[in-house]
């Protein structure tokens, strides 16, 4: 309970501390959006007539608004430059803050991304009349997904943005994530589309449940449905632990910086 | 004569600090590579739903997305480096160190220091133009590979205008950062300009200059040159490069420095 109102305090502060950067973020929402806009705009041309290809790019990128991170920055950056000194002496887990900022970072991509996903989906003229008692469902079958989805991304990131107690390289590191994350996670290609030889390997790695997973229910792909929810909570305890090991050992190496 | 000497000693300045890194060097190429990787992926994946892509075949959309690999490189070997978070230089006055050196301050300020590990990237680019050649079976003519050559480096200056437009746009709304927004548009040069709808098409052809760094070159590879293009290309980047040394210009009677 306490934890909750810590972490609804750092929310609203980052929040307004994000405001402060509007046409930064505005950059930062286009970034997003390019690459699920121009899956969109391949996979349209590549399958014509498809009608779940638009509907699965968008909402393929609304789910990448609603589960951006930037922990290489938000955290990383910290700890380089020796603030996470400060955070440390904080009476309160570090990772409240850094949810906080994330969490305040999500909210504004959505908002920020809100007349984007309204144009597209007007330009793209996705009809849901024929589909709708199905895409009901799978928009509500959706949301659990999409918040499994946002925890593991979550932890996903803040994983690879830990390795900066052990290498100057984070960014490398999660750059590196992020392109098998594209890659892998039904960005570049929905898994369904994946070869039959890859498609199991898709199925497997985490990836797909970051990202492409809530957008294949939402696209009415309703089959496995209960699995794929299996598959997220496996590997979000996966990285929690990963994490929290991680955090332990490394904040032993931890010498603040500066002064 | 003497920038080109001075470019030079930058380059193999440049060099030297980051061979000193082995590890960072190679780490760097194996980042490269995966990010190539995933692009040769991404096509393969699309290509085995469908033969065709906007007219492209899977050979020739390869060689597509070398050659804009290979303007890609160049992009963050030469200019990035400088032009980065170009905003801050204006606003805090470090621009001030440029301008009294003794040289031309637009090459300076645009080329004054380069990455040469973003060659790695050129060099792999062009290995995929070779792959994608291979693919489509058909040996370009030698006028096809000169206008390759004459479209990449008109691509390569009208890239470098673009970037410095958007850097001198500093001097006059400082506020605005826009370096994140220009690396997202730049990834729609993955794939020929063909695939995206008329407005967004004509946009990216002829606003932002998108189709010059790889559909056009690739175009000329594959199907032989075309006379008018060949012809036009340089005259646009010459027009290019007067536009921006004349707002350049025009900007640096506006900056004023900062203080201390």
């Amino acid at each position: 309970m306490h934890l909750l109102r810590l972490l609804a305090v750092s929310i609203k502060r980052q929040f307004l501390e994000w405001m402060g950067w509007r046409a930064f973020l505005i950059t930062l929402v286009v970034n997003q959006t390019v690459a699920p806009l121009l899956g969109l705009a391949v996979w349209s041309v590549a399958l014509p007539g498809s009608t779940q290809i638009p509907t699965y790019y968008m909402a393929l990128l609304i789910v990448q608004l609603m589960t951006v991170s930037y922990e290489q920055h938000t955290f990383s950056n910290g700890l380089y430059d020796g603030t996470l000194s400060h955070e440390l002496l904080k009476p309160q887990p570090v990772v409240i803050g850094l949810l906080g900022t994330n969490i305040a970072a999500r909210l504004l991509h959505v908002l920020i991304g809100l007349p984007i996903i309204l144009i597209v989906g007007a330009i793209t003229s996705i009809s849901f009349a024929p589909v709708a008692p199905r895409f009901i469902v799978g928009v509500l079958l959706a949301i659990p997904a999409v918040l499994l989805a946002a925890i593991l991304r979550f932890l996903f990131m803040y994983l690879l943005a830990l390795s900066a107690f052990w290498t100057e390289r984070a960014h490398g590191v999660a750059g590196f994530g992020e392109t098998l994350a594209f890659l892998l996670g039904g960005s570049a290609a929905p898994i369904p589309l994946f070869p039959q030889s890859i498609r199991p390997l898709g199925e497997l790695l985490p990836f797909r449940y970051m990202l492409g997973f809530p957008a294949e229910i939402a696209s009415g792909s309703l089959n496995e449905v209960l699995q794929g929810y299996g598959y997220q909570v496996c590997w979000i305890g996966v990285f929690a632990l990963a994490a929290i090991f991680a955090w332990r050992a490394g904040l032993r190496r931890f010498m603040a910086v500066g002064g | 004569m003497k920038l080109l000497r001075l470019f030079g000693a930058i380059f193999s300045l440049s060099l030297k600090r980051e061979l000193t890194f082995r590890a960072e060097f190679i780490f760097q190429v194996l980042l490269t590579a995966t990010a190539i990787i995933a692009g040769i992926a991404t096509l393969g994946i699309v290509y085995t739903q469908t033969t065709m892509l906007g007219g492209w075949s899977l050979g020739e959309a390869t060689t597509l997305l070398g050659t804009f690999q290979v303007v890609s490189g160049i992009l963050s070997t030469f200019i990035e480096p400088n032009l980065t978070w170009f905003t801050s230089q204006v606003k805090n006055g470090k621009l001030d160190a440029i301008l009294l050196q003794p040289v031309p301050s637009i090459f300076l300020a645009s080329l004054g220091s380069c990455a040469p590990l973003g060659l790695g990237e050129v060099a792999l680019g062009a290995i995929l133009v070779l792959i994608g050649l291979y693919e489509v079976g058909k040996v370009p003519t030698a006028t096809g590979i000169l206008g390759w050559l004459v479209m990449v480096a008109v691509g390569i200056v009208i890239t470098w205008a673009s970037r410095m437009l958007l850097a001198s746009l500093a001097f006059w709304a400082p506020s605005v950062e826009l370096d994140v927004l220009y690396q997202a548009l730049w990834q729609c040069g993955r794939y020929p300009v063909s695939i995206y709808r008329q407005p967004i098409r004509f946009a990216l052809t002829y606003m932002l200059p998108v189709a010059f760094i790889s559909t056009i070159p690739a175009s000329m590879l594959i199907h032989g040159t075309d006379l008018l293009q060949i012809v036009t290309g340089p005259i646009v980047g010459a027009g290019a490069i007067i536009v921006v040394q004349s707002v350049w210009n025009a900007g640096l009677r506006r900056y004023t420095s900062a203080t201390s």
